[in-house]
């Protein structure tokens, strides 16, 4: 390098910027391929939104994700987490799969027909001999969108291949014009069915209005619902402990307290990182041989950390276009002093106090997105028809309780929809300021159901807006789970722009590791690092071990070293 | 036993791996709390294959940092003053800076702030303190000045180094002392209560109250006679507190990143229910969950009770074990802390703007007898108006703990006891009202307006964390001179091999005892590599090493 480093400065191979799930499982993979990589995170704990809490003595919340939905990964096999302390709390189905026979309605649980189940579990590969649902899952999310010189078809998307070969009376070039609305309409018949799908699916990424989007809107409800919503043993935290511990067995540093201001660039080049002054660190700038990866938000990665300087206005417009919609939540936890009791009408709603709630008709789900995308205020829907998704504590096995406090009940996290706070009308603060006010909405959203969530039972309910969920995590922009909307304009080849689809920036050297810079978005953890690993390797940066394997669906790009072994 | 239920894989084809329902282990060590911790990080970095397994879904123990003001900020629920980093073999073992560990000594240790306005310091540097004494006192100034250089060498050359090393019969360690001067001396003061020390070397009363409160604030009695050695430890390291910066988790972190390194394995959200025994020996463990791990070494960093009735179980007791477990004292008193977030940083209104930038200040009290009083009714059961206690603006020290702007985090910490009469239930909100308006009157600008939310955390709820701070007991057990030394916590445990083959401990409640000293997880690393016979890669330290010379050989 042209320029002087000092002696007592740092240097890796890969600096990793932002040390989430994403940032950390993709400092694993590279550990694992011998290169010396650092990732520096600025909250005093790593784990990005994969985190608990323990807000008083006993009682364990999710202030985020909460369900597994990566069970399709490679990485389970690739890092080997199971070496890492990595167990499950398995729970026999709990919430919409086509296993329960009932949906939630403000009549009641209404059952779901047959025709639904099978007609479900057709479309889904489950019926499929083998199934191919853990296929269709990989092409969908652990794939990297194929390269800018190939033209993105009908034939060569990954999940239409998988539908031509697995289910060819499926196949239609029209599944890639489809809403999942559409979808369902063709293969199911109860509508509260497919409004519970719906909302599901809404819930775990695309959402079934999205045009174009109903094959991934369907893969993130399955995703979830494939291995009942189970949940790692302990929390999704633990989870990323068994990441956090595959990196550092394999060599990497992962640093807290370490918040990075910019990324150097010299030459067009990323060749480091420069730290805020309030960072534990002593030496504040660390060097990168090879890359830097930000696997923070796309709009900080570029606005703050490359800055204005190093970027074309053109694309700074479009990365600051990106829609930050489709994922902000509302989070509540209830401590009761009683277990929620079902009010009679849901006598035969068998799944506890959890679930998805209304889901009578499309008007309601239409009107609920009308409320959060359209109105950009407060929400206006009556709380008697809002809706919502609750995961109760009685969920977990009773050997991995979320309370531990005798006669106290915990319901975390209880999940509503808001609108992003920054296209709130009245500005980003707006939903804080009516906090108690929104608390008692949720409240009453919620005793639709439970009859018994009253001032003489309730010990404590938090409640994280989306607001909050940004600053509490630098980087969840929108409040979100995905960070950048995933619709098809910010999906595939599109996530998050075509510019820096596959995760490459005009900066050489510098790469995008985050859920709301790369196919597929949140959620479907693992898949980003995986995605990347293809691309490094065609880079020239990383060489696995003969544990690799790319997606069989992932095609190289021209003129580079293919992430296909030899043989 | 609850073994984990495996939903059918719904047709869905193979799944994933998971950590395997029995495995086989060098050794294992329940509890991730800091002596377990670095217990684990010796072990597994001298080569053996080490499972450390802990209840809740994060290590730490009492090195605990979380978001107890939810949402936004963060607190050091439990260990926030860390006394004995000078002297932890760990800082010059392992390269915890690498992992972006960095301790914070403040000069301004504890003020304690009296209601007419006035204020006393204790420093690091010892001219300030006697700077602050000589505003009432120039005889105590210059007797604090002379006792703290017999002191420091107290601490440094005898009772620091000693902490890391196993313990002496009481009748050697005597023997051994009296080799020297300072020893002697150090036996001599040991005679004493705290009270009487502090009356017998100072003149002035707010001087012997805020060198008692500092001495004793970890559970000393002060009127028992037999513990005297403790004075000039906990008083010379209550001037030499240290703030992890970022957070007491982020030490935990640091060893925990240790241990994975040497391919160690931590096991969280997994509860030990069971010492598993075979032919009088450890065998292992058995999780709550149903998985089972094998060792022939288990190292318990638990109270007495539970790993030795409800882990291994009476049944499997020597008789003599079996009551020194039965008789084990929880702590005399545990604390009481108003966790709080305030739209200011404390602002003292007393005679030295300095306090404001005190690690900890002292409030509440103006008299020794207020002190001792206060002590007394904790230990009868009750807390009457008369309280007082230390704080700590935590976010003066550390911006990580605030995620949202606009907001402080302190915190008010008080001795009171685990049976509370009228209960916690009925007391806890009374007790925070309470502290709300002292600490106004001593703090004008903690008005009710500019709380913006509050957390407390009572003795109960202590336990309720941390099952194995029973009664709320912070060191896991009383200190008194028959569960100190080479009585904790017993004869026949203190070097941290127990009578059970294949049993140790590594823990608070054994020898040297509580806080975060890492005392107990150090010696136990050593007995246990020696028993395993597995190389030691380190050293003692260079402080160790003159106290073995000058004292043990
Ligand atoms: C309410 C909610 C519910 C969710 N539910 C689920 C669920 O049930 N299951 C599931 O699998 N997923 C769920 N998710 C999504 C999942 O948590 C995210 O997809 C995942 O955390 C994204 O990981 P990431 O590493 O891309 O980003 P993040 O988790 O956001 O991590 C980014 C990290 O970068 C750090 N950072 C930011 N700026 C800087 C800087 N300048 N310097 C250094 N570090 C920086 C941040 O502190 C953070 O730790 C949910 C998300 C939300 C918000
Ligand atoms: C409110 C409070 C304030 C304190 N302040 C300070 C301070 O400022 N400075 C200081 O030095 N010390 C302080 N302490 C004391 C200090 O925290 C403890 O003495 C110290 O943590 C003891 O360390 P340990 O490793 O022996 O045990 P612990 O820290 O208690 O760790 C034991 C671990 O074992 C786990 N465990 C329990 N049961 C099981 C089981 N069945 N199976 C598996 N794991 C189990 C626990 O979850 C815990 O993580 C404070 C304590 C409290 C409560």
């Amino acid at each position: 390098m042209e320029f002087m480093r000092k002696s007592t400065e740092e240097i890796y191979d890969i600096v990793i910027i932002g040390g989430g799930p994403n940032g950390v499982a993709l400092a694993a993979y590279l550990a694992k391929c011998g290169l010396s990589v650092c990732v520096l995170e600025e909250r005093s704990e790593a784990g990005g939104a994969c985190e608990q809490t323990e807000p008083i003595a006993g009682v364990r919340i999710n202030p985020h994700a909460a369900v597994m939905y990566a069970a399709a990964a490679p990485g389970w096999e690739q890092l080997e987490l199971w070496k890492y302390g990595f167990r499950m709390s398995w729970e026999p189905a709990w919430a919409f799969t086509p296993l329960i026979k009932t949906v939630m309605t403000t009549e009641g649980a209404v059952p779901f027909s047959d025709k639904d189940g099978l007609g479900w579990a057709k479309i889904t590969g489950m019926l499929g001999s083998p199934t191919f649902t853990k296929e269709l899952l990989r092409a969908t999310f652990w794939c990297p969108p194929h390269p800018p010189e190939v033209e993105v078809t009908a034939e060569n998307i990954p999940f239409m291949q998988v539908y031509k070969e697995r289910a060819p009376e499926i196949w239609t070039e029209e599944l890639l014009q489809m809403t999942m609305f559409d979808l369902m309409d063709e293969y199911l018949e109860t509508e509260p069915f497919k409004v519970m799908q719906a909302f599901a699916s809404w819930y775990s990424g695309a959402a079934a209005h999205y045009q174009g989007m109903a094959i991934p809107a369907m893969g993130g409800n399955i995703a979830v619902t494939l291995y009942g919503a189970s949940a790692p043993r302990g929390g999704m935290h633990d989870y990323f402990h068994a990441i956090l511990r595959c990196a550092l067995a394999h060599g990497a540093v992962v640093r807290t307290c370490c918040p990075v201001e910019e990324i150097i660039i010299r030459n067009g080049q990323a060749v480091g990182v420069h730290l805020r002054d309030n960072a534990a660190w002593g030496e504040k700038t660390i060097w990168a041989d090879k890359a830097v990866v930000s696997a923070v938000d796309v709009r900080q990665t570029f606005n703050k950390l490359i800055g204005p300087q190093h970027v074309d206005r053109g694309l700074l417009q479009k990365v600051n276009d990106i829609s930050l919609k489709g994922g902000s939540i509302y989070v509540s936890h209830f401590l009761t002093r009683e277990p929620l009791r079902l009010s009679p009408k849901f006598k035969d709603w068998p799944h506890m106090t959890g679930g998805i709630y209304p889901c009578d008709s499309r008007e309601i789900y239409y009107d609920h997105v009308a409320d959060v995308d359209g109105h950009k205020g407060d929400p206006t829907m009556p709380a008697q028809r809002v809706f919502w998704m609750a995961v109760p504590d009685g969920r977990f096995p009773s050997t991995d309780p979320q309370c531990t406090i005798p006669n106290h009940y915990l319901v975390s996290p209880f999940y509503v929809f808001v609108p992003p706070p920054e296209y709130h009308v009245d500005g980003p603060d707006a939903i804080n300021k009516y906090k108690e006010k929104w608390n008692a909405y949720m409240r009453e959203a919620f005793s639709q159901v439970v009859e018994n969530l009253n001032s003489d039972s309730l010990v404590y309910h938090w409640a994280n807006t989306p607001l909050e969920s940004e600053f509490r995590n630098t980087g969840l922009i929108g409040g979100g789970y995905s960070g950048a909307r995933l619709c098809k304009d910010h999906m595939w080849t599109n996530r998050p722009l075509p510019e820096l689809s596959r995760y490459c920036t005009p900066i050489d050297r510098l790469y995008l590791g985050n859920q709301s810079t790369g196919h597929p978005g949140g959620l479907c953890l693992m898949a980003i690092p995986y995605n990347l690993m293809h691309i490094l390797i065609e880079d020239g940066i990383a060489e696995p071990g003969n544990w690799w394997y790319p997606s069989p669906w992932y095609i190289p790009e021209r003129g580079k070293i293919s992430a296909i072994p030899r043989k | 036993m609850e073994l984990r239920k495996r939903q059918t894989p719904m047709l869905t084809g193979d799944i994933f791996d998971e950590f395997p329902d029995e495995s086989d282990w060098d050794a294992i060590i329940i509890g991730a709390g800091p002596n377990g911790l670095m217990t684990g990080a010796y072990l597994a970095k001298a080569g053996a294959k080490v499972a450390v397994v802990e209840r809740r879904y994060e290590v730490g123990g009492g090195l605990a940092t979380e978001e107890i003001l939810f949402p936004c900020y963060y607190s050091n629920m439990h260990a926030i003053y860390h006394m004995m980093v000078d002297y932890m073999p760990v800082m010059q073992d392992f390269n915890l800076d690498k992992h972006a560990l960095v301790w914070i000594k403040p000069n301004l240790q504890t003020a304690m702030v009296f209601e007419d306005g006035s204020s006393l310091l204790l420093t690091r540097m010892v001219e300030d303190t006697a700077d602050s004494i000589h505003k009432v006192s120039h005889k105590d100034a210059v007797a604090f000045g002379k006792l703290m250089r017999t002191w420091r060498r107290m601490v440094s050359e005898i009772v620091g180094p000693a902490t890391y090393l196993p313990p002496t019969p009481s009748l050697d360690w005597i023997v051994a002392l009296q080799r020297t001067e300072v020893g002697r001396e150090l036996l001599e003061l040991n005679e004493g209560s705290p009270l009487e020390i502090m009356t017998d070397h100072f003149e002035n009363d707010r001087v012997r109250a805020l060198m008692l409160y500092v001495a004793c604030m970890w559970g000393l009695d002060p009127r028992e006679t037999g513990i005297g050695l403790f004075v000039p430890l906990l008083l010379e390291r209550g001037m030499n507190k240290c703030y992890c910066y970022g957070g007491s988790h982020k030490f935990a972190g640091a060893l925990a990143r240790e241990i994975v390194r040497a391919e160690g394995t931590i096991l969280e959200a997994a509860e030990v229910t069971r010492i598993n025994m075979q032919n009088g020996n450890v065998a292992g463990v058995e999780l709550m969950e149903g998985r089972t791990l094998n060792s022939k070494v288990v190292i318990s960093s638990l109270d007495p009770h539970t790993t030795f009735f409800d882990l291994v179980g009476k049944e499997s007791l020597p008789t003599t074990l079996k009551e020194t477990v039965e008789n084990w004292k929880y702590d005399k008193w545990s604390y009481y802390t108003l966790h709080l977030v305030a739209k200011e940083k404390p602002k003292y209104q007393c005679d030295d703007p300095w306090v404001n930038e005190s690690f900890m200040t002292v409030f509440g009290f103006d008299s020794t007898d207020q002190v001792v009083a206060h002590w007394n009714n904790v230990m009868a059961g009750k807390v009457d108006g008369d309280f007082g206690g230390h704080s700590t603006c935590e976010s003066f020290w550390d911006p990580h703990l605030v995620r949202m702007p606009g907001g402080e985090v302190s915190f008010f910490q008080m001795h009171a006891p685990y049976d509370i009469e009228g209960g916690w239930e009925k007391r806890n909100k009374e007790l925070e009202e309470a502290i709300l308006d002292k600490w106004q009157k001593a703090a004008p600008n903690m008005k009710r307006e500019n709380i913006i939310m509050t957390s407390p955390e009572t003795p109960v709820d202590i336990e309720i964390r941390f099952p194995n701070m029973r009664r709320g007991a912070i060191k896991h057990g009383d200190y008194t001179p028959m569960q100190l030394g080479y009585n904790r916590p017993n004869t026949e445990c203190s070097s941290s091999k127990t009578p059970i083959g294949g049993l140790y401990l590594c823990g608070a409640s054994t020898y040297p005892g509580g806080m975060v000293t890492g005392g107990p997880g150090y010696v136990a690393a050593n007995k246990v590599a020696e028993d395993m016979g597995l190389k030691k890669w380190w050293k003692p330290t260079p402080a160790m090493e003159k106290y073995i010379k000058t004292y043990m050989e």
